[in-house]
C-alpha cells in the first residue's frame, strides 16, 4: 500500500471558452494526513477538489486515490471519498435521520451498520435531539455539521471539505474544528480548502497555496514560514499570491452590479 | 437485491415522499382539472346537440380530458423538484455516489407514475360520482391509467431536460405553461370533425390528441377502436425518445 493516498500529476482544467482554471498541478497527500489548500478566489482550489471527486471532468493529467485511477474506476473512488461541499446541499423535505438512512442505502451498507453509524454520527455532530426534524428548520451551523455527518455515513477513507466553516460563528467553527481533529486522530485523511489562515494553521499538517491555477508553494506551516522568511501564514499567502482578501472584496464588488448599486 | 434496482427503489421512496411534503402542494393539480371539467361541462353542455357531435353527453365527452389533465399537471413537478436539488447542491451529492445514473432518472419517473395514479384516481372517483361510466370496465380503467402513466413519465422528461440543461428554476417552472397549448390544440373539447381546418391540422400533429382520443375510446366506445393502440404507440415512442434525451442531458451536467 502506497504512503500517498492522493497522487495528482499534471492536472489541467480548461473550460469551454478557453478559461484555464487549473494549469498543471502536481501534488500528493499522505495517508492519514490533514492537508490544506489555500488560495484567493478563482485560484482553482474548488475546481481541483471537484476534479478529485469526479464532479468536474479533468482536461488532462492523472488522479489516483487510494491506489485507484479515477479514469478507470470512478465508482470505486466514490465509495472511498466523502465530500462536504461549499454549498450545503440538503433535501429540505427530509429529516436528518431519513437522509442519513437514504445515503447509507445508496452506499449499499448493511441496515444494522447504517443504524449504528447514524447513532454515532448524530452524537459526533451533536444533532441527536433534532435528528427527526426537517433539515429546512436547521440553522447555518447545524446544516454544516449535518453535512459533515452525511459525508461520513459510508466511513470514507478520505474526507474532502470545501470551505467547511464559511459563514459560521466562532462557536460553530470551533465545534467543526474539534470534530475534524477527532476524525483525523482516528486515521482519516482530510483534504481541506479554506480562506481562513487561522483555520489552516490550526488544523493542517501540510499546506499548498494555489494562485492562477498553479501551486505556488507547499509544505508544513513551519517549512513555509522559514522558506518565505515570514512571521505568519498570512504573510506567506500575500507574498506568494500577491493578493489579500480586502483586494478580492474590492474586485468582487467591482464586477457585481448589485454591489455597485448598493454602494 | 441488485444495486441498480436497490438504488432505484430507495431513490423512488425519497421522491415519492416529496409528493405530499407539503400536502398543500397537491391541491392545485387536483383542483384545476375538476374546475375545468365542472365549468366546461356546465357551460358547454348544449354543444352536444350540434350536428356531427358523437351520440354522448358533453360531460361524458370531456370526462377523459379531466382524467388526462389531472395526470398532465402532475408531470411538471419532477422537473421543478430536480432543479431545486440542482440549485441547492443536493444533486451534486447524488452524482458523486456509487449509484447508477439511470436509477436517478427512473426514480423521478416512478414518482411521476405514483402521483399520476393518486391524482387520476381522485378525479376518476369524482367523475363516477357525477355519473360518468367507463365503457370498457375495470380492464379499460387499467388501460387508461397505463397509457396516461407512460405519457406522464414521457412529458415529465421535458421538465427534467430543462432542469438539467439550464439549471434555472424560473425557466423550469414556466415550462408548466406549455401544457395549455398542447392540451387545447387537440380534440380535448371538440371532435376533430367540428374543429376549424387549421386547428384540425394542428391537432393531427399534436401527440396529445392521440392520448386523449385513446382514453376517450376506452371511456366512451369500446376495445375495437384503433385510437387505443395509436394512443399507446404515441405514448411509448415519446417515452423512449424523451428518456434517451434526458439521459443525454444528464451526462452533459458533468463538465
Amino acid at each position: 500500500m502506497s504512503d500517498n493516498i492522493i497522487e495528482v500529476k499534471n492536472l489541467y482544467k480548461e473550460y469551454d471558452g478557453g478559461v484555464k482554471a487549473v494549469n498543471g498541478v502536481t501534488f500528493h497527500v499522505k495517508r492519514g494526513e490533514f492537508f490544506g489548500f489555500l488560495g484567493p478566489n478563482g485560484a482553482g482550489k474548488s475546481t481541483t477538489m471537484n476534479m478529485l471527486v469526479n464532479l468536474v471532468r479533468k482536461t488532462k493529467g492523472s488522479i489516483v486515490i487510494d491506489g485507484i485511477d479515477i479514469d478507470k474506476s470512478p465508482a470505486e473512488i466514490y465509495k472511498r471519498v466523502g465530500f462536504a461541499m461549499q454549498e450545503v446541499g440538503l433535501d429540505e423535505t427530509a429529516s436528518a435521520r431519513e437522509m442519513l438512512q437514504l445515503h447509507g442505502r445508496l452506499y449499499h451498507m448493511d441496515p444494522k451498520e447504517i443504524d449504528e453509524q447514524i447513532a454515532r454520527l448524530l452524537k459526533l455532530v451533536e444533532l441527536e435531539k433534532v435528528a427527526d426534524r426537517y433539515t429546512s428548520t436547521y440553522s447555518g451551523g447545524m446544516r454544516r455539521r449535518f453535512d459533515l455527518a452525511l459525508a461520513l455515513i459510508h466511513k470514507p477513507t478520505v474526507l474532502f471539505l470545501d470551505e467547511p466553516t464559511t459563514g459560521l460563528d466562532p462557536h460553530a467553527r470551533q465545534l467543526i474544528w474539534a470534530h475534524l481533529r477527532e476524525l483525523n486522530k482516528q486515521g482519516m485523511t482530510i483534504f481541506l480548502t479554506t480562506h481562513f489562515m487561522e483555520e489552516a494553521e490550526e488544523l493542517c499538517e501540510r499546506l499548498a497555496i494555489m494562485d492562477g491555477g498553479k501551486i505556488v508553494t507547499e509544505g508544513s506551516v513551519s517549512e513555509l514560514l522559514s522558506k518565505h522568511k515570514t512571521k505568519n501564514l498570512e504573510e506567506v499567502f500575500l507574498k506568494t499570491t500577491g493578493s489579500n482578501l480586502a483586494n478580492e472584496e474590492v474586485n468582487l464588488k467591482a464586477s457585481d452590479p448589485y454591489a455597485r448599486s448598493r454602494g | 437485491m441488485n444495486t441498480f434496482f436497490s438504488d432505484w427503489y430507495y431513490l423512488s421512496i425519497r421522491n415519492i415522499k416529496q409528493i405530499w411534503r407539503p400536502v398543500l402542494a397537491l391541491v392545485p393539480s387536483i383542483f384545476m382539472p375538476i374546475f375545468f371539467f365542472a365549468v366546461n361541462a356546465a357551460s358547454l353542455s348544449a354543444f352536444s346537440k350540434v350536428p356531427g357531435f358523437p351520440n354522448v353527453s358533453y360531460k361524458d365527452f370531456i370526462a377523459p380530458t379531466a382524467i388526462f389533465t389531472a395526470i398532465f399537471f402532475s408531470a411538471g413537478n419532477a422537473g421543478i423538484e430536480l432543479v431545486q436539488d440542482i440549485a441547492n447542491g443536493y444533486f451534486k451529492k447524488l452524482t458523486i455516489m456509487p449509484i447508477n445514473r439511470l436509477a436517478i432518472i427512473l426514480s423521478k419517473l416512478t414518482e411521476v407514475a405514483v402521483q399520476s395514479v393518486m391524482q387520476g384516481l381522485i378525479v376518476l372517483v369524482l367523475l363516477f360520482a357525477v355519473g360518468v361510466r367507463i365503457h370498457t370496465g375495470f380492464l379499460g380503467t387499467l388501460a387508461i391509467f397505463a397509457m396516461l402513466i407512460i405519457f406522464a413519465m414521457a412529458w415529465s422528461c421535458i421538465g427534467l431536460i430543462a432542469a438539467l440543461r439550464t439549471q434555472n428554476a424560473r425557466l423550469v417552472q414556466s415550462m408548466f405553461i406549455l401544457a395549455f397549448p398542447f392540451l387545447y390544440l387537440t380534440t380535448s373539447q371538440t371532435p376533430k370533425s367540428l374543429l376549424p381546418h387549421t386547428f384540425a391540422t394542428i391537432a393531427t400533429y399534436n401527440p396529445v390528441t392521440y392520448i386523449i382520443e385513446g382514453v376517450r375510446s376506452l371511456v366512451l366506445f369500446g376495445w375495437g377502436n384503433p385510437a387505443i393502440w395509436q394512443g399507446f404507440v404515441v405514448a411509448s415512442v415519446l417515452f423512449v425518445v424523451l428518456v434517451a434525451l434526458t439521459l443525454g442531458s444528464f451526462k452533459k451536467t458533468l463538465r
